[in-house]
């Protein structure tokens, strides 16, 4: 069962202006969070345990208590940059509920005391940029943002900020580069953003969904916002479903929900005659689940990371067995490649061998001590770096080789596709 | 203080020490490209790998800080691998060209290849192929195949000449170092990037393809290119001085030099020298043994003094030359009873100042030679002797060894050219000084790399110069000129001081030996 709860409103066509959004309840809960001390408004996401939704899934009250008292001016951050393959559901709520993520950030704001925001959007988003502009003006001709906020006294300005879409710039640090107007490329941790950020000051890097979560913690309370989810995982996620599926798209359920019910139920399970093969659980990044482990696993942090899995962003890609699980490493590589902002070394030149070797694979060239060489060098790229990109390419590589070794031992000693029966090049 | 342990040893660092700091300190090994001492972090090489105790993931020791009671080591078998891998990562695309390039010998890879490598690669995959040759400026050559990333010469221009030139430029394995719409890097100080470059990417146009560096010896010693006084190394062999490196002095240059000062293998090298003494007017005379023409310009000068007066000669002097030959010279000076004139080389430009090395007096001495007019009591305004120069019998002048820094040494020698003689103490072989007009005697000195003493720089700070090798056997210096004006012997090799001995490379019978 979905509940839809982020994606109540999503329907109505009225609901991305905000005479639609407020006939629904909208900027309510910030006059609630005016009623309220900022410490009450981060006490209660802490008491909710609500997790980032970009894929990390840092409790966002932890982090928001890792700001500084310093007196220097605190930045607030959306990333909206999206950018792990497979993911739309940011997307989905920037064109159909802009207000939702403005409010969202507006409530944040107030929370961590920050009076200027910015909503990092990737440059490929055209409608979001637009839809979120839009809203923007919308909320400052109707004084929701600029000075004295409904008579609060809470001064806040935000603006858009479009990257040019690289993955890279949706890694927090990386992301606070290229707002400065530098490479996006990540920084080194420690300083953390929340003690030394955007322009040196204390910054929040917070999720679309994350922010947009915090307006109904506010509106159900904890103990309502708790009755989903399980116990380390609360509240309901958008999930992102795409791939071999009959109805892909994004649908939130609660945490803990199975992925067998999500791929079967919602999305309305595979075409005719096929079988499932395997799921990618949380984005590109995410190692592989074999059909076996998706038939159990659920969807929350600690589940999937028991399957030696991730969460991740919750963009769900399912693969059945008409799928060449060799080529679909090669697509993988061949992004994380592009992708690689060539800062660390085991990455910039480990990502491109990588990349290399699997397509030498797929061009038929393959040597059998290329799958070790594989696995040898995505396991050296594994926490060697600033960032997580390396981690990103290495993880899919290592389980792809772990779990489907059969089709990577095939591909080379044939020179062709054990599913498809036919070389890459043939193709 | 902070306690810490570091492959078992116990090691007390300042507090805010990066571990990697901790292990320098100790003259412990750690493999590292990126990080650099005299620049910030960037933690990008991933090689200064080390285990913290209790901490499962392994961590970079350049942009980890000490503290207390830290356990830490780099010497497991697990740091091993991770480097070794690190340094695989780092050569995967390099294009191993080691016999045409011309860091051979001082490459930060061959250096680690050596203590982490030695395997057969891996990598069956065709290489990246990127810009070779570059040309980045008027003094720098760009290979960008070589290139680590290390974004050492990008931080050094970001933070030290702060100039700004480089940058890095594309995506992933494609990246380039660069400069904007390829502008030149051309800074006065654009040569430190090529000291700081681990790898044979960015070198030097001067130095590029004249030596291979196993074959060059070198010596630290203080630059004489102005009053600044920086620490240097200065790199030779038997032919001569091929180039000159920052040596780390956090008192007086950090880690750097400017590209000025080195350019003084061209005025010390042979072919700018002047290799005998000469005697001679209008480009017609003979050459002399060096000692044999002190000698006679000393008995002249005495003969002249006692005949026709002290006011008949004037000595000149330059900021060129060490406490102690200043000492000398001035002494037989105040002997004479003659009169010294300090030669300014550009009066308004000497109290400039770039705010990072360079200075507008181009003397590493000038603070010695005033103190030590004062102490001996000579010196007497320059304008006296404008005015008072054609009637002098004799002028003996202290030249200058950087005859660069000298662009008035033609007027000067005009000016001169109106007593009746001129005698040079110089370490060039100038046209100019052979075509004056009047009787001239020239007499070779040594340069800075030839001779022991102590320059003052700019603060009065005392610093020591050595003698690393002898390029012109019959070059004087002043302090040996002045014995012999002064009627004196010189003991040859009674003087030569023990560095010389230890150091002087060349003096072996063993045959091929350097």
């Amino acid at each position: 069962m979905e509940v839809k709860i982020l994606s109540e409103h999503y329907h109505k066509d009225d609901f991305q202006g905000l005479t639609g959004y407020k006939a629904n309840g909208g900027y309510e809960m910030l006059k609630k969070a005016f009623t309220m001390k900022p410490q009450e408004i981060i006490d209660l996401v802490k008491a909710a345990g609500l997790r980032g939704r970009g894929g990390a899934g840092f409790p966002t009250g932890v982090k928001w208590g890792f700001l500084p008292d310093n007196g220097e001016p605190r930045y607030l951050l959306c990333n909206a940059d999206e950018g792990e393959p497979g993911t739309f559901k940011d997307r989905e709520m920037m064109e159909r509920a802009p207000h939702q993520l403005v409010e969202g950030m507006i409530i944040s704001a107030f929370a961590i005391g920050s009076k200027k925001s910015y909503i990092y959007i990737r440059g490929e988003y055209d409608d979001s940029i637009n839809s979120c502009r839009q809203a923007i003006k919308e909320a400052y001709d109707a004084g929701l943002l600029g000075k004295n906020i409904m008579g609060s006294g809470f001064d806040h300005d935000m603006d858009v900020y479009c990257g040019a879409g690289a993955y890279i710039c949706g890694e927090e640090t990386g992301m606070i580069s290229s707002l400065e107007g530098k490479k996006g490329q990540p920084k080194l941790k420690p300083p953390f953003p929340a003690v030394q950020g955007y322009l040196g000051k204390p910054t929040i890097v917070n999720n679309v969904e994350t922010l947009a979560s915090v307006i109904y913690i506010l509106r159900d309370g904890v103990d309502a916002y708790r009755k989903y989810g399980t116990e380390k995982s609360p509240g309901t996620k958008l999930f992102s479903v795409s791939g071999n599926v009959v109805k892909p798209g994004n649908y939130e359920v609660p945490l803990g929900y199975p992925l067998k019910d999500l791929i079967f139920d919602l999305c309305g399970g595979l075409k005719p005659g096929r079988k499932l093969k395997a799921v990618i659980p949380g984005g590109s990044s995410a190692p592989i689940l074999t059909a076996e482990e998706a038939m159990v696993a659920t969807l929350d942090y600690e589940n999937l990371a028991q399957h030696g899995s991730m969460l991740g962003s919750g963009a769900v890609m399912v693969i059945d067995d008409s799928n060449c699980m060799v080529d679909l490493l090669g697509v993988t590589l061949h992004f994380y490649h592009h992708e690689s902002c060539g800062q660390c070394t085991p990455c910039r030149e480990g990502t491109g061998w990588l990349d290399k070797i699997v397509h030498s694979i797929l061009d038929g060239k393959g040597r059998l001590q290329d799958i070790d060489l594989m696995d040898e060098v995505a396991g050296h790229m594994m926490g060697r770096t600033i960032c997580a990109l390396s981690d990103a390419a290495a993880m899919p590589t290592l389980s792809f080789l772990k779990k489907f070794r059969d089709e990577f031992e095939f591909y080379v000693r044939e020179g062709r596709s054990k599913v498809k029966g036919q070389a890459h090049a043939q193709m | 203080m902070l306690k810490c342990k570091i492959n078992g040893q116990d090691v007390e660092v300042a507090e805010g020490s990066s571990i990697i700091e901790a292990f320098k300190a100790t003259g412990q090994d750690i493999a590292h490209y990126c990080w650099h001492p005299g620049l910030s972090v960037a933690g990008v090489c991933r090689l200064c790998m080390v285990e913290i105790e209790g901490n499962p993931r392994l961590q970079i020791a350049c942009n980890t800080q000490v503290q207390e009671g830290m356990v830490i080591n780099n010497n497991s078998d697990k740091i091993k691998d991770a480097v070794k891998w690190g340094l695989d990562f780092h050569l995967i695309n390099h294009p191993l060209d080691c016999p045409i390039c011309a860091q051979a010998g001082e490459c930060q890879l061959q250096i680690q290849y050596m203590k982490f490598g030695q395997y057969d690669p891996e990598m069956a995959e065709r290489k990246v192929k990127k810009r070779k040759v570059v040309d980045l400026g008027p003094k720098i050559v760009l290979d960008t195949e070589r290139c680590i990333l290390c974004s050492r010469c990008v931080r050094f221009t970001d933070e030290v000449s702060k100039t700004n030139e480089l940058g890095i430029f594309n995506r992933g394995d494609h990246s380039e170092i660069g400069t904007v719409d390829d502008r030149p890097l051309d800074n006065p100080y654009s040569v430190n990037t090529v000291d700081i470059c681990p790898v044979g990417a960015l070198t030097s146009r001067e130095f590029r393809f004249q030596q291979r560096v196993w074959y060059l010896k070198n010596e630290t010693t203080v630059c004489n290119g102005c009053s600044t006084g920086c620490s240097t190394k200065v790199y030779f062999n038997e032919e001569g001085m091929w180039r000159v490196k920052p040596d780390h002095n956090d008192d007086v240059n950090g880690y750097w030099m400017c590209d000025e000062g080195r350019g003084t293998p061209r005025f010390v090298n042979k072919d700018s020298r002047l290799l005998s003494a000469w005697n001679g007017q209008k480009d017609e005379g003979q050459d002399l043994e060096a000692g044999a023409a002190a000698k006679a310009v000393g008995q002249t000068l005495k003969k002249v003094v006692a005949e026709q007066g002290s006011d008949k000669v004037a000595f000149v002097v330059t900021g060129q030359y060490t406490d102690q030959e200043n000492r000398a010279f001035l002494s037989l000076a105040k002997d004479l009873g003659v009169k010294v004139y300090h030669w300014v080389n550009n009066p308004e430009k000497m109290d400039e100042f770039d705010g990072l090395l360079i200075r507008g007096d181009k003397n590493p001495n000038t603070y010695g030679l005033k103190e030590a007019m004062k102490e001996v009591g000579v010196g007497s305004p320059w304008s006296e002797l404008e005015s008072s120069v054609s009637d002098l019998e004799y002028v003996v002048v202290a030249g200058p060894e950087n005859h660069f820094a000298y662009s008035d040494l033609t007027d000067k020698v005009d000016l001169f050219s109106k007593a009746n003689h001129q005698v040079w103490f110089v370490a060039g072989d100038h046209d100019v000084l052979r075509a004056a007009s009047n009787k001239v005697s020239l007499i070779p000195t040594k340069t800075y790399v030839e001779k022991d003493g102590t320059y003052k720089n700019f603060e009065g700070r005392e610093q020591r110069i050595r003698r690393v090798m002898t390029l012109v056997p019959g070059a004087l210096s002043l302090t040996e000129a002045s014995k012999l004006m002064s009627g004196q012997e010189l003991l040859v090799d009674g003087n030569v001081s023990e560095s010389y001995r230890k150091t002087n490379f060349f003096s072996s019978n063993e045959r091929g030996y350097l």
